[in-house]
């Protein structure tokens, strides 16, 4: 058990050597290697990390544009059922103003047929009653049918009230009688009379034609008016013709 | 029957003896350094790792994680150093099981040359660690009176170091040479697996007491003379 200290110095210029040879070719490269490999891996996970956030935050980000785009689709569905709604009631209310339209029409015309009808129907059957009733005057009595209605209207003239044949004295105007048909001058003469008698002597009488008098004759004096003629009796014909188209006529009807 | 490597001499010039101690660190070396050498000039830093690559890895981050372990501090600047005790221990026993090979660690001078060079790196570590002020003032604690056992004491254990590693190695080359003139054939192998396992004990053992001692003088709080024990009740840093 001896030291040579030669060799001890040898040795450990040896070891410093090695030490020097192994920091070189071993510790140095291997540690760089794991440095590198855990720079690399923690350079992965960074990115996975960044790309996993991105995701996130892109997955966020659809959502909420996903959101977005049901909320607008059930507004749009909303506003256009309210639409559908509102064009509903709107046609149905056109609808309806249409059908009472056609129908108020509808109704006009019937009401405005049935009118000419009966104005119609008044008017010839006053043409058949006048010639009737003058035919029937001529068989049966030999009079006219002009001296009957004068004669009417005189016997009119007596039913007259006081405060009528009193305004129609005082009246500075003259006396018009209108008759639809001609008057030969014996009429003229007996209505002339008549009037002098019954209202006043003073009263001057005119004679004039008016033809939408049917068959009938009428005095205006003043603002008092009468008159007789045979539309009046008419008036029940076409009342009792309207009462007939009543029930035709529909029920309700608005206008 | 040979007792130390020193006393075979392959060539002589003056003084200076090329002996088996000499010549076998330098086979250690070799194998060492080129090992490292081949391994290392292709590493690769992705996923896939060749078995050598993944060998030195191991060895490399088990020795950190021992330093780190022992001195809690940073293993950087002593991987170097206590690194390259633990191989060269290592392999230099290792090789114990090729016919002709002499381990140059059962030389004292070897284990002397390495001793001096722990003996060396504590204060060298300490110092600039700590600053050389800082790093005396440890001599005259707990008072002056204490600073020749403390110089004794660091001489000591540094001869420690010397003969505990030269005592095992050279007992198993000694114990496995009588035991084959006793029992020959097969004992002698059931030793020398008990020589290796020596072997890798005693690389460990020095390279941590070279570690415990360095981290005693780098350490901001100690006090007095550390011993083997005291790194499991070293304070943090």
């Amino acid at each position: 058990m001896e030291i040579n200290w030669i060799t001890v110095s040898a040795q450990v210029v040896n070891f410093l050597i090695l030490v020097w040879l192994l920091k070189r070719f071993l510790y140095q490269p291997v540690i760089r290697a794991m440095d590198r490999r855990e720079q690399k891996i923690q350079n992965r996970m960074d990115e996975a990390n960044s790309r996993e956030q991105e995701a996130i935050h892109e997955k966020q980000s659809y959502q909420q544009k996903l959101a977005g785009f049901e909320k607008e689709r059930d507004d749009l569905l909303e506003e256009t059922r309210q639409e559908a709604r509102q064009t509903r009631s709107q046609m149905l209310d056109q609808a309806r103003e249409e059908t009472a339209r056609v129908r108020s029409h509808w109704m006009r015309e019937i009401r405005e047929e049935k009118t000419a009808f009966i104005d119609g129907l008044r008017h010839q059957s006053l043409d058949v009653v006048e010639t009737v009733i003058r035919k029937a005057l001529q068989d049966l009595a030999d009079e006219h049918l002009e001296d009957r209605i004068a004669h009417t209207f005189v016997r009119q003239l007596h039913t007259l009230d006081d405060a009528t044949r009193e305004a129609m004295r005082r009246s500075s105007e003259p006396a018009t009688v209108a008759t639809s048909f001609e008057l030969d001058p014996a009429q003229r003469g007996t209505l002339t009379r008549s009037i002098h008698e019954l209202i006043g002597a003073d009263l001057t009488v005119n004679y004039t034609r008016a033809p939408e008098l049917i068959c009938g004759i009428e005095l205006t004096c003043e603002s008092q008016r009468i008159s007789w003629n045979l539309s009046d009796y008419l008036d029940e014909l076409s009342a009792s013709i309207e009462r007939a188209f009543e029930p035709l006529e529909p029920t309700g009807a608005g206008g | 029957m040979t007792i130390t490597p020193d006393s075979i001499v392959y060539w002589q010039w003056g003084d200076f003896e090329l002996n088996a101690t000499i010549v076998f660190t330098w086979l250690v070396m070799v194998l060492l350094t080129a090992g490292s050498w081949l391994v290392t000039r292709r590493l690769s830093d992705g996923p896939e790792l060749s078995r050598w690559q993944n060998l030195l890895e191991v060895l490399v981050v088990g020795i950190r994680d021992q330093i780190a372990q022992v001195s809690h501090q940073q293993p950087g600047p002593y991987l170097p150093f206590v690194g390259t005790l633990f191989l060269f221990i290592a392999m230099a026993n290792l090789l114990n099981v090729i016919p002709g090979y002499l381990a140059p660690t059962g030389s004292l001078s070897t284990t002397t040359a390495l001793a001096i060079c722990v003996f060396v790196a504590v204060p060298v570590f300490g110092i600039a660690s700590k600053g050389a002020g800082a790093y005396l003032e440890h001599y005259i604690k707990p008072t002056a009176l204490m600073l020749p056992f403390n110089v004794i004491g660091e001489i000591s254990r540094t001869v420690a170091l010397a003969v505990r590693l030269y005592g095992n190695i050279m007992s198993g080359t000694v114990i496995v040479a009588i035991l084959l003139s006793l029992t020959p054939y097969f004992f002698p192998v059931v030793m020398q697996l008990l020589g290796l396992l020596t072997g890798m004990i005693q690389a460990y053992i020095f390279a941590i007491l070279a570690m415990v001692y360095i981290a005693s003088a780098t350490s901001a709080h100690e006090h007095g003379e550390p011993d083997e024990n005291q790194n499991k009740t070293s304070p943090e840093q």
